[in-house]
């Protein structure tokens, strides 16, 4: 098979294989840092203020909620989405949908998020969850 | 003397499908696979199943990858249960521009190896999963926040599943020559 030659030379050991060839690197390198400018570029958009829940059906923003510190009461809301109710729970633990009606159940199974930047989505049901702000924001204001 | 005889195909066109058929067996058993596997993150797969794409590229080329990605989303989704839902979308949307990212780094740039390319296929699949899911299901830029983290999880991917296919693809040019 020639095109099978001119990519990749007869007894390459797996750990070869995994060192890849300097365009691969130079590769990596760059992808690797262009990731993590713009991950640095989101933090600071959506890091600063208190922590806060967004909930959105479609493309609508239905509710923004703060997340409760420890001792707070937890908030439980019901959403109706496209095929039916989903249960939100927003506690000191983060937000998370705790009941869905979509079969995957991804949703649900993806568990609490806290930290800036997280989503829940729920594909199916069009319902999005996303966190911005940290939740260390709050007990610097308070010392404060 | 039969009454009619079909034409017989060629020796090689027989060995060319005899082998994208293997490949396409072996890439839905990993995709149904993958699918039961304890879940990583909703948006996360090792992408085990992209392997035998890039396979069916170096060993066959641009349209044996093609047609076998297809063909593993479609029948891969009809066993798994997905088939004709947003997940189906979802995945056909990623599987096809990684095939097609793959493909054009494959032809034009020579540089790279199987490493390289497999990066960029697991790159292009992350992308399109939520540019699909942004335009299609949920409207809300918000969803690209969770980007960056999940793309360093599929560099990771990408280049080990590279580094496999580099190993495998070289054992089998080994193993005819």
């Amino acid at each position: 098979m020639p095109s099978l030659a001119c990519h990749s030379l007869p007894r390459q050991t797996m750990l070869d294989a995994l060192k890849g060839r300097w365009a691969d690197r130079l590769l990596l390198l760059i992808i690797l840092l262009s990731i993590a400018s713009s991950w640095f570029i989101i933090q600071a958009n959506i890091a600063a203020g208190p922590a806060m829940a967004e909930i959105y059906h479609d493309d609508t923003l239905l509710a923004t909620y703060p997340l409760p510190q420890p001792g707070e009461p937890s908030i439980t809301l019901q959403l109706e989405g496209e095929l039916g109710l989903s249960d939100i729970v927003i506690d000191e633990h983060g937000a998370r949908i705790a009941s869905s009606p979509c079969t995957s159940q991804r949703c649900v199974l993806s568990g609490s998020h806290k930290h800036a930047g997280d989503i829940i989505a729920c594909v199916p049901n069009k319902i999005l969850i996303t966190l911005r702000g940290s939740s260390e924001t709050r007990f610097d204001a308070i010392v404060e | 003397m039969t009454p009619f005889s079909l034409p017989r195909p060629a020796l090689a066109e027989l060995e060319n499908k005899a082998r994208w058929l293997a490949l396409l067996m072996l890439a839905i058993g990993l995709h149904v696979f993958e699918a039961s596997l304890p879940s990583f993150g909703p948006w996360f797969k090792p992408g085990l199943a992209n392997l035998v794409t890039l396979l069916a590229l170096a060993m066959m080329g641009p349209r044996a990858a093609i047609s076998l990605s297809i063909a593993r989303i479609v029948v891969g989704s009809f066993f798994i249960g997905t088939l004709f839902t947003p997940t189906f979308i979802i995945a056909m949307a990623g599987g096809l521009s990684a095939t097609v990212v793959m493909i054009a780094a494959w032809r034009w740039f020579p540089g790279l190896s199987l490493v390289g390319i497999s990066l960029l296929g697991a790159l292009a699949h992350m992308l399109a999963q939520f540019v699909s899911v942004e335009t299609l299901f949920i409207q809300q830029s918000a969803l690209y926040y969770a980007l960056p983290p999940l793309l360093i999880l599929s560099c990771i991917s990408g280049w080990i599943n590279g580094a496999l296919a580099e190993y495998i693809s070289g054992r089998l040019a080994h193993e005819e020559t």
